[in-house]
């Protein structure tokens, strides 16, 4: 008998693995939230150089034609009956669950945040947002910019550094840097927050004259005066904030209780991906407690483990990230780590913006596992070096 | 009215590498309020440096900073929120 996989979310992970298994086997199902499927990357382009790509695609044409598409809301997972319920009224049963639910955002933790983002926007949010930041990015004709990121949890972490340098990179352009200061905020102790990496990007900012508060933690903003403060009551004034929002997991109803964390993150075996205390499910993607970047492509690589898993193959996850960083004037780098090789900054270079650039357009195809013999290389090709743990 | 009680919250990195012990911190910082202690615990090293940065910042002094065996363990008084 085939055995019934339930997937929650139908982002990359949940798409991969979808497409992944192997339909005499497993008897498919994803559940998600939204027919469409966003390449939410493309977003930073869409924000910062008014790029129009079409981001959206039809999530029910990504995915195999023996996977069976359910659009709906879970709301219950019972980890220990083995049963989902949807906001619908429909409870799935399953013989093995993957949870990718992924994170969204939640500018409802910082006072101000939600009338700033409704009005000039953000770029993690949706492509109505990232349009909305490309209107007042484009309209701008000098003053004060202020960019960082809200809390410590930030899906794609080298978007905040991405955001200022492309808002550089526009202002340069159009002869309105004289003219305009460019702030960069962050919790952090430095501009990147992996010290490795930080080597590479803290003297471009410096060269580009952008100031930085660093342990900067948001606590409010004032939507009128569009004045940003910390927790410990320093302020920043500005014309144009662009804030990273707080970002929280799904939310959905655990059983048992404990299996979120204190960030509303699915407890997640490093490893094994087993969510901890289950036999039967697992976690992939942004939705996970992992210590790795929330990224799109760490999703992807915990599909493919999953996938083996479920296929009774031994499979562990390394932990391996590889986060493309647009330095901007056409040049990138890559952040690239794992559990056991802490971050090695890799020299800025034409190529890999080149690289991250292709990406964009083969995302689609990715997700159909067309490209799997080919990205199985170039990550054996780039994996990081081994070095003594917590080197970083 | 009652004052809430103090609460210690022990926050887990071991394992993770930077920049997961200094987020895991700004995050229960976020959760914290005048008088909690957290205490976090850490296997990298450059952790000892980020809290001693952290402490002078935000102004909340270490209570106690010590490393054995690869495990660092940081404590830390919340003064100001």
């Amino acid at each position: 008998m085939r055995q019934r996989v339930l997937i929650l979310g139908g982002g990359s992970g949940g798409t991969i693995l979808a497409n992944s298994l192997d339909p005499r086997r497993f008897d498919v199902t994803v559940l998600s939230e939204s027919d469409q499927h966003l390449f939410q990357p493309g977003l930073l382009y869409a924000a910062f150089q008014g790029s129009r790509a079409r981001l959206v695609r039809d999530e029910r044409r990504l995915l195999a034609r023996h996977v069976h598409f359910v659009v709906d809301t879970a709301t219950v997972v019972d980890l220990e009956q083995q049963w989902v319920e949807t906001a619908g009224g429909e409870r799935m049963r399953y013989d093995a669950l993957v949870v990718g639910t992924g994170i969204r955002t939640d500018p409802g933790q910082i006072p101000g945040l939600a009338e700033i983002g409704a009005r000039v926007g953000d770029y993690h949010s949706s492509v109505a947002r990232a349009r909305t930041l490309w209107e007042h990015l484009d309209g701008f004709r000098g003053g004060t910019i202020a960019l960082g990121q809200a809390t410590a949890i930030c899906k794609c972490p080298p978007s905040p550094i991405e955001g200022i340098l492309l808002a550089d990179e526009l202002l340069r352009r159009r002869g309105l840097r004289e003219q305009s200061r460019l702030v960069f905020f962050t919790p952090y102790p430095r501009p990147y927050p992996a010290e490795p990496m930080n080597r590479i990007v803290e003297p471009i900012l410096e060269a580009r004259g952008i100031e930085v508060h660093t342990f900067f933690d948001l606590d409010r903003i004032d939507p009128e005066g569009a004045t940003l403060t910390s927790i410990e009551g320093e302020t920043i004034d500005c014309d144009l904030p662009i804030v990273v929002p707080p970002f929280v997991g799904a939310p959905i109803t655990y059983v048992p209780g404990d299996t979120l964390d204190e960030n509303g993150f699915v407890r997640t075996d490093q490893r094994t991906l087993r969510v901890l205390g289950s036999d039967t499910a697992f976690a992939i993607g942004d939705a996970t407690s992992l210590p790795t970047s929330k990224s799109g492509v760490g999703a992807h690589l915990e599909a493919k483990v999953v996938a083996r898993t479920l296929s009774g193959h031994q499979a562990n996850f390394g932990g391996r990230t590889h986060c493309p960083l647009d330095l901007a004037g056409g040049r990138a780098t890559f952040v690239a780590g794992s559990y056991d090789a802490p971050v090695v900054p890799a020299p800025p270079s034409r190529l890999k913006h080149l690289m991250k650039m292709a990406f964009a357009r083969l995302y689609w195809l990715s997700l159909r596992g067309v490209l799997d013999p080919a990205f199985d290389v170039y990550f054996r090709l780039t994996e990081p070096p081994v070095t003594a743990p917590g080197a970083g | 009215m009652s004052t809430p009680a103090v609460q210690h919250t022990l926050v887990d990195s071991r394992g993770s590498s930077c920049p997961g012990p200094i987020t895991d911190l700004s995050m229960a910082y976020r959760r914290s309020k005048v008088g909690d202690v957290i205490e976090l615990w850490a296997t990298d090293p450059g952790v000892t440096s980020d809290a001693r940065a952290w402490s002078d910042r935000t102004g909340n002094p270490i209570l106690s900073l010590e490393e054995s065996d690869g495990k660092i363990v940081v404590v830390i008084e919340i003064q100001r929120r």
